[in-house]
């Protein structure tokens, strides 16, 4: 079982203050936040569908949400059609502070 | 209608899921259910999905109840219970598809139809209302399976269920299964190690590489003193004095290690535990001081482990491995400087490299862990004596040295390697840790304060592949300033924090290069090895042995 991870972008449309929330807070912890109700997360198989039964959790059936899995090319044409701040990468494994 | 039962009672029924795992594979059993170790993988989730969307669109109909009956010693949580036509049925929603058998029609596959059957028959049991059949309905390809509940199914519950309990009290971990594809299927492959215990079998067996091949996430050093780690929502957060907060969302983080006076907030601490972050700390001097860390594994494995352990053959037999491991390793690495080294520096070498040949060749005949002590004791002798020609000409003299030296460090490259060592100490720690094996309780190192013999035995394979080639390549390199790196404090010697900084940085460096295992035929990175090395070395006495201690450089 190859632990492949690749990244997603999650988008989110929430209609409850507190539901939104609660949903901001659980992407904080899996992934960083690009704009208002944007996330990209680099996810292994194991942790897309753990996010999306977290977040079934909470949504409603009113509530939108998107997850857009994005291939190595995908990813590699980012910086030729955006700012080059937009999609900037930290490789590292490890940070000392 | 919810069937609460006394605790013992609820010990010894066995769950109608464990009863698929079962019919899947009874060493995925044993592994869920006598040795406690769940990995969710992404079919769990999803399956969890599938249900709270069930419960969302239907929540008139939906009822999930929790039944246990004690005639049969069984248990288990229905996923819905209709009635049609004056019948009770029980349903179970399975995301995948269905089976098809020759005329192409979908079929129940046996696992799924072991476990609607056992629900049909605690239905019954539980509830004293017969019931003709359980259906499961198979979402990927919408169809539904009906299978009747007869007599001969009855018995294949009981059956299942007798067989359940009879592993549960064995001491044996069942095999690896015969059909390879319910391992690349299967969410505990990477702690079953299906194909490494294949190969420990037969050694023409090629391994597909089926485990992670490396941890990604991150391990977060904080280094200056006065920094606080703390908890926000779901990240951690580090705050060191004048510099902005650093936030990390917390399932992109492996370990948390905290050097000299770092402080860590109650909350911080409950939130990794929760997550499965090591935490680890490392005292200024740089000594390994310990790690809050919960998990630990079952007790079955530790037993496993005491058994194993405190039988004198057997640790003779994994010392000496290891001992080969670290004396090869240590002359390789010699032999590799030899070949760049000049003339004189070669001829030098060439003298200890056969000596450590010949002390290599009595390893294997060595009949007490006090014999291997002493030839152990030869080969660092003769390996840290010829260990300073490897040193290149440019080198200042600060940073030359002439022999081992620790407790405290007297010079600048002993310093160096003491803080090394250090650090895969700590790395080593985490692998047992998360393993699951005591760390108290090795098979060569006699047990001392402080240090777990464990972990100082399977620190020897790591010696020089990560500390001593990598404090060797960063000296000749010219990467140390002799006097901002360094704190000198009459005859003690250590890193300042600049130093350390450095020091952390080469060596995670060097855990992110990748080898290729010379059993096992596949490449992985040296941060996923620890963990590896740890299963490798659970397996010797698990009946599966012969991987363990086998990394030798080229």
């Amino acid at each position: 079982m190859a632990e492949l991870k690749h990244w997603y972008m999650v988008c989110y449309d929430i209609r409850d203050p507190k539901r939104w929330r609660k949903a901001y807070r659980l992407l904080e912890g899996y992934g960083e936040r690009l704009q208002y109700s944007i996330f990209r997360c680099w996810l292994s198989q194991r942790d897309r569908e753990r996010l999306r039964w977290e977040l079934e959790k909470v949504l409603a059936a009113e509530d939108s949400l998107l997850l857009v899995g994005m291939c190595d090319r995908c990813v590699q044409r980012i910086p030729s059609y955006n700012r080059p701040e937009s999609w900037q990468v930290r490789g590292d494994r490890f940070r000392i502070l | 209608m919810v069937m609460m039962a006394d605790p013992i009672a609820r010990q010894d029924s066995v769950r109608v899921s464990a009863l698929h795992a079962l019919a899947y594979c009874p060493r995925l059993f044993y592994l869920e259910e006598v040795e406690e170790l769940y990995t969710q993988d992404a079919a769990v989730f999803a399956g969890r999905r599938l249900h709270v969307e069930l419960e969302q669109q239907e929540d008139a109909q939906w009822q999930d109840l929790y039944l246990e009956s004690e005639d049969l010693g069984l248990r288990g949580r229905l996923d819905a219970l209709r009635t049609r036509s004056g019948q009770l049925i029980p349903y179970e929603h399975k995301r995948g598809r269905a089976h098809r058998d020759e005329a192409n029609q979908p079929q129940a596959w046996d696992s799924d139809r072991l476990q609607i059957l056992a629900y049909a028959c605690l239905i019954e049991s539980a509830l004293g209302t017969p019931v003709a059949e359980g259906r499961i309905r198979y979402h990927a390809d919408n169809v539904v399976v009906h299978v009747p509940l007869t007599d001969a199914g009855r018995a294949e519950v009981r059956q299942a269920i007798a067989a359940a309990r009879a592993l549960r009290q064995s001491d044996l971990r069942p095999p690896v299964t015969v059909n390879e594809r319910l391992c690349a299927r299967c969410s505990l492959a990477p702690v079953c190690l299906p194909e490494e215990a294949r190969l420990a079998h037969d050694r023409e067996w090629e391994p597909v590489r089926l485990f992670p091949a490396d941890d990604d996430r991150q391990v977060v050093h904080v280094l200056e003193p006065g920094s606080r780690v703390g908890r926000t929502g779901e990240q951690l957060k580090v705050a060191r004095l004048n510099q902005p907060v650093e936030l990390f969302p917390i399932r992109q983080v492996a370990q948390v290690v905290l050097h000299s006076y770092a402080q860590i907030s109650t909350q911080a601490l409950h939130f990794c535990a929760d997550q499965g972050v090591g935490v680890h700390f490392i005292s200024g001097g740089g000594r390994y001081l310990g790690s809050f860390d919960t998990r630990q594994g079952s007790i079955q494995r530790r037993i496993r482990q005491y058994q194993a352990l405190t039988d004198g053959a057997v640790c003779l037999r994994l010392a000496q491995r290891l001992v080969m491991c670290r004396g090869q390793g240590q002359r390789k690495f010699l032999m590799r400087g030899q070949r760049s080294a000049s003339p004189a520096v070669q001829a030098a070498l060439k003298p200890t490299i056969a000596q450590m040949q010949a002390v290599l060749k009595q390893v294997d005949r060595a009949d007490s862990l006090a014999t291997l002590l002493g030839l152990e004791g030869k080969l660092a002798a003769l390996y840290f004596g010829a260990l300073p020609l490897l040193i290149g000409e440019k080198v200042p003299p600060e940073l030359r040295f002439d022999g081992r030296n620790r407790r405290p460090p007297k010079d600048r490259f002993n310093a160096l390697l003491s803080f090394g060592y250090a650090l895969v100490f700590k790395d080593v720690m985490n692998g047992i840790l998360t393993v699951g094996l005591e760390p108290a309780l090795g098979f060569y190192h006699q047990p001392r304060s402080q240090a777990a013999p464990l972990a100082l035995d399977l620190l020897e394979i790591f010696r020089v592949p990560l500390v001593d080639m990598t404090v060797m390549a960063s000296v000749n390199r010219g990467q140390w300033d002799v006097a901002a790196d360094f704190e000198v404090r009459g005859p003690q010697v250590w890193l300042s924090e600049v130093g350390r900084h450095k020091f952390v940085e080469l060596y995670e460096r060097r855990k992110e290069e990748t080898w290729k295992h010379p059993k096992l035929g596949y490449a992985l990175s040296y941060r996923r090895w620890f963990e590896l090395e740890v299963r490798l070395l659970e397996k010797e006495w698990m009946g599966e042995g012969g991987l363990f201690a086998q990394l030798v450089l080229r």
